[in-house]
Protein backbone atom coordinates (compact mmCIF):
# COMPACT_ATOMS: atom_id res chain seq x y z
CA UNK A 1 0.00 0.00 0.00
CA UNK A 2 1.20 3.47 -0.68
CA UNK A 3 1.56 5.29 2.32
CA UNK A 4 2.09 9.53 2.34
CA UNK A 5 4.53 10.32 5.09
CA UNK A 6 4.14 13.98 6.39
CA UNK A 7 6.66 15.59 8.00
CA UNK A 8 6.13 18.42 10.38
CA UNK A 9 8.66 20.84 12.22
CA UNK A 10 9.66 24.03 13.56
CA UNK A 11 10.90 26.40 10.37
CA UNK A 12 12.18 28.53 12.72
CA UNK A 13 14.44 25.91 13.94
CA UNK A 14 15.46 25.14 10.09
CA UNK A 15 16.09 28.99 9.46
CA UNK A 16 18.82 29.36 12.00
CA UNK A 17 20.74 26.45 11.13
CA UNK A 18 23.81 27.00 9.42
CA UNK A 19 25.52 25.66 6.37
CA UNK A 20 26.57 22.40 8.75
CA UNK A 21 23.76 21.93 10.63
CA UNK A 22 21.77 21.67 7.36
CA UNK A 23 24.27 19.00 6.05
CA UNK A 24 24.44 17.10 8.94
CA UNK A 25 20.40 17.24 8.83
CA UNK A 26 20.14 16.52 4.60
CA UNK A 27 23.26 13.23 5.88
CA UNK A 28 20.56 11.85 8.14
CA UNK A 29 17.66 11.93 5.86
CA UNK A 30 19.73 10.56 2.87
CA UNK A 31 21.42 7.97 5.61
CA UNK A 32 17.31 6.89 6.38
CA UNK A 33 16.65 6.89 2.40
CA UNK A 34 19.27 4.55 2.06
CA UNK A 35 17.65 2.12 5.16
CA UNK A 36 14.32 2.39 3.86
CA UNK A 37 15.68 1.05 -0.43
CA UNK A 38 12.81 0.41 -2.03
CA UNK A 39 10.30 1.36 0.42
CA UNK A 40 10.63 4.91 -0.16
CA UNK A 41 9.10 5.46 -3.34
CA UNK A 42 9.11 9.70 -3.61
CA UNK A 43 9.21 12.24 -1.73
CA UNK A 44 10.18 15.92 -1.78
CA UNK A 45 11.46 19.02 0.67
CA UNK A 46 8.90 22.19 0.33
CA UNK A 47 10.40 25.75 0.91
CA UNK A 48 9.30 27.34 3.95
CA UNK A 49 5.47 27.95 4.51
CA UNK A 50 6.34 32.24 3.56
CA UNK A 51 6.63 30.67 0.31
CA UNK A 52 3.07 29.18 0.39
CA UNK A 53 0.04 30.25 -1.36
CA UNK A 54 -3.65 29.33 -0.93
CA UNK A 55 -6.30 28.81 -3.59
CA UNK A 56 -10.05 29.07 -2.49
CA UNK A 57 -12.80 29.22 -4.80
CA UNK A 58 -15.92 30.76 -3.28
CA UNK A 59 -19.37 31.99 -5.15
CA UNK A 60 -17.15 31.22 -8.70
CA UNK A 61 -14.72 33.98 -7.59
CA UNK A 62 -11.05 32.84 -7.06
CA UNK A 63 -9.26 33.96 -3.97
CA UNK A 64 -5.59 33.79 -3.50
CA UNK A 65 -3.91 34.63 -0.37
CA UNK A 66 0.02 34.21 0.90
CA UNK A 67 0.73 31.76 3.10
CA UNK A 68 -0.13 28.54 4.14
CA UNK A 69 -3.75 26.85 5.14
CA UNK A 70 -3.77 26.93 8.73
CA UNK A 71 -1.45 28.47 11.28
CA UNK A 72 0.16 25.36 13.06
CA UNK A 73 2.70 25.37 15.63
CA UNK A 74 5.15 22.78 13.33
CA UNK A 75 5.01 23.47 9.31
CA UNK A 76 4.67 20.81 6.96
CA UNK A 77 8.16 20.90 5.26
CA UNK A 78 8.55 17.44 3.28
CA UNK A 79 6.98 14.23 2.99
CA UNK A 80 7.79 11.16 1.52
CA UNK A 81 5.90 8.51 -0.48
CA UNK A 82 6.44 5.20 1.32
CA UNK A 83 5.94 1.74 -0.04
CA UNK A 84 4.97 -0.22 2.74
CA UNK A 85 3.07 -3.91 3.90
CA UNK A 86 0.86 -2.21 6.37
CA UNK A 87 -0.50 1.09 8.47
CA UNK A 88 1.99 -0.26 10.91
CA UNK A 89 5.04 -0.88 9.22
CA UNK A 90 4.51 2.73 7.84
CA UNK A 91 4.35 4.04 11.50
CA UNK A 92 7.39 1.85 12.16
CA UNK A 93 9.34 3.38 8.99
CA UNK A 94 8.06 7.07 10.10
CA UNK A 95 9.71 6.87 13.26
CA UNK A 96 13.08 6.18 11.60
CA UNK A 97 12.65 9.47 9.69
CA UNK A 98 15.02 12.14 11.36
CA UNK A 99 12.03 14.62 11.50
CA UNK A 100 10.07 12.63 13.73
CA UNK A 101 12.52 12.89 16.86
CA UNK A 102 12.26 16.65 16.05
CA UNK A 103 8.58 17.30 15.27
CA UNK A 104 6.31 14.82 14.02
CA UNK A 105 5.48 12.77 11.20
CA UNK A 106 1.67 12.19 9.86
CA UNK A 107 1.19 9.10 8.00
CA UNK A 108 -1.68 8.99 6.13
CA UNK A 109 -3.06 6.03 3.72
CA UNK A 110 -3.66 6.24 0.37
CA UNK A 111 -6.85 5.62 -1.50
CA UNK A 112 -6.65 2.00 -3.29
CA UNK A 113 -7.82 4.41 -6.82
CA UNK A 114 -5.56 6.73 -7.46
CA UNK A 115 -6.87 10.00 -9.69
CA UNK A 116 -6.05 9.23 -13.09
CA UNK B 1 9.17 24.85 -10.96
CA UNK B 2 7.77 21.47 -9.17
CA UNK B 3 5.30 22.56 -6.84
CA UNK B 4 3.13 20.27 -4.41
CA UNK B 5 -0.21 21.23 -4.39
CA UNK B 6 -1.85 20.25 -1.10
CA UNK B 7 -5.58 19.45 -1.84
CA UNK B 8 -7.66 20.70 1.84
CA UNK B 9 -11.17 19.59 2.52
CA UNK B 10 -13.85 20.81 5.02
CA UNK B 11 -13.43 19.31 7.63
CA UNK B 12 -17.64 18.89 7.65
CA UNK B 13 -17.32 17.23 4.47
CA UNK B 14 -14.90 14.61 5.87
CA UNK B 15 -17.66 13.86 8.83
CA UNK B 16 -20.74 13.80 6.63
CA UNK B 17 -18.17 11.32 4.03
CA UNK B 18 -18.20 9.04 6.69
CA UNK B 19 -21.75 8.51 7.41
CA UNK B 20 -22.67 7.22 4.17
CA UNK B 21 -22.83 3.73 2.94
CA UNK B 22 -20.21 2.68 0.17
CA UNK B 23 -22.96 2.82 -2.78
CA UNK B 24 -23.59 6.09 -1.46
CA UNK B 25 -19.76 7.35 -1.15
CA UNK B 26 -19.16 6.02 -4.70
CA UNK B 27 -22.04 7.56 -6.20
CA UNK B 28 -21.14 11.27 -5.23
CA UNK B 29 -17.49 10.15 -5.77
CA UNK B 30 -18.97 9.62 -9.40
CA UNK B 31 -20.46 12.52 -9.84
CA UNK B 32 -17.75 14.80 -9.06
CA UNK B 33 -15.63 12.55 -11.32
CA UNK B 34 -16.21 14.66 -14.94
CA UNK B 35 -14.35 18.20 -12.94
CA UNK B 36 -11.73 16.05 -11.78
CA UNK B 37 -11.15 14.65 -15.70
CA UNK B 38 -11.25 17.91 -16.56
CA UNK B 39 -8.64 19.28 -14.37
CA UNK B 40 -6.73 15.94 -15.49
CA UNK B 41 -7.01 17.19 -19.07
CA UNK B 42 -6.30 21.12 -18.77
CA UNK B 43 -3.27 19.60 -17.32
CA UNK B 44 -2.33 17.19 -20.31
CA UNK B 45 -2.96 20.30 -22.66
CA UNK B 46 -1.27 22.48 -20.88
CA UNK B 47 1.83 20.13 -20.86
CA UNK B 48 2.24 19.70 -16.86
CA UNK B 49 3.40 16.41 -15.72
CA UNK B 50 1.96 15.71 -12.55
CA UNK B 51 1.54 12.95 -10.29
CA UNK B 52 -0.82 12.66 -7.12
CA UNK B 53 -2.77 10.71 -4.93
CA UNK B 54 -6.10 10.65 -2.81
CA UNK B 55 -5.99 10.05 0.87
CA UNK B 56 -7.66 7.98 3.49
CA UNK B 57 -9.97 9.53 5.81
CA UNK B 58 -7.17 11.68 7.91
CA UNK B 59 -8.68 10.04 11.53
CA UNK B 60 -7.50 6.95 9.96
CA UNK B 61 -3.80 8.31 10.43
CA UNK B 62 -1.20 8.28 12.81
CA UNK B 63 1.10 10.79 14.22
CA UNK B 64 4.40 9.33 15.18
CA UNK B 65 6.56 11.28 17.43
CA UNK B 66 10.46 10.30 18.45
CA UNK B 67 10.75 11.43 22.03
CA UNK B 68 14.23 10.37 24.26
CA UNK B 69 14.92 7.41 21.50
CA UNK B 70 10.83 6.15 21.73
CA UNK B 71 8.28 6.55 19.57
CA UNK B 72 5.24 7.84 20.79
CA UNK B 73 2.65 7.00 18.41
CA UNK B 74 -0.88 9.04 17.99
CA UNK B 75 -4.18 8.76 16.39
CA UNK B 76 -4.39 11.31 13.45
CA UNK B 77 -4.97 14.05 12.23
CA UNK B 78 -1.96 15.94 13.19
CA UNK B 79 -3.86 19.30 13.57
CA UNK B 80 -7.35 20.44 14.24
CA UNK B 81 -7.83 22.15 11.69
CA UNK B 82 -11.23 23.53 10.02
CA UNK B 83 -9.70 22.00 6.85
CA UNK B 84 -8.03 18.60 6.31
CA UNK B 85 -5.30 17.13 3.74
CA UNK B 86 -7.47 15.26 1.53
CA UNK B 87 -4.40 13.96 -1.24
CA UNK B 88 -2.05 15.79 -3.24
CA UNK B 89 -0.84 16.98 -6.93
CA UNK B 90 2.92 17.04 -7.41
CA UNK B 91 3.17 19.50 -10.56
CA UNK B 92 5.57 20.67 -12.72
CA UNK B 93 4.38 24.26 -13.94
CA UNK B 94 5.97 27.05 -15.71
CA UNK B 95 5.60 29.01 -12.79
CA UNK B 96 3.46 30.36 -9.58
CA UNK B 97 0.77 31.49 -11.74
CA UNK B 98 0.13 28.50 -13.89
CA UNK B 99 0.16 26.53 -10.63
CA UNK B 100 -2.59 28.57 -9.50
CA UNK B 101 -4.37 28.57 -12.67
CA UNK B 102 -4.25 24.80 -11.84
CA UNK B 103 -5.25 25.19 -8.00
CA UNK B 104 -8.28 26.80 -9.10
CA UNK B 105 -9.51 24.06 -10.79
CA UNK B 106 -9.43 21.50 -8.78
CA UNK B 107 -12.81 20.70 -7.56
CA UNK B 108 -11.85 21.40 -3.46
CA UNK B 109 -11.08 24.65 -4.19
CA UNK B 110 -14.62 25.43 -3.61
CA UNK B 111 -15.20 23.25 -0.53
CA UNK B 112 -11.77 23.83 0.83
CA UNK B 113 -8.30 25.32 -0.08
CA UNK B 114 -5.32 24.07 -2.50
CA UNK B 115 -1.75 25.15 -0.72
CA UNK B 116 0.58 25.51 -3.17
CA UNK B 117 4.39 25.11 -2.05
CA UNK B 118 7.26 25.18 -4.10
CA UNK B 119 9.71 22.33 -3.76
CA UNK B 120 12.61 22.49 -3.23
CA UNK B 121 15.44 21.61 -5.99
CA UNK B 122 18.82 19.87 -5.69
Amino acid sequence: MKVMALIYGDEGRWDSFGESERSAVYARYRAFAEAAGDKVAGGAELAPTRTATTVRVRDGQTIVTDGPFAETKEQLGGFYLLDCESLDDAVELAAQIPGAATGAVEVRAAHEEEPS
Amino acid sequence: MKYLLLLNNDARQWEAWRGLSPEEAERLRGEEMPRWTAAMGWMAEQGIEVTGLELEDPSEGRVVRVRDGRAVVTDGPFAETKEVLGGYFLADCKDLDQAIELAQRIPLADKGSVEIRPLVEQ
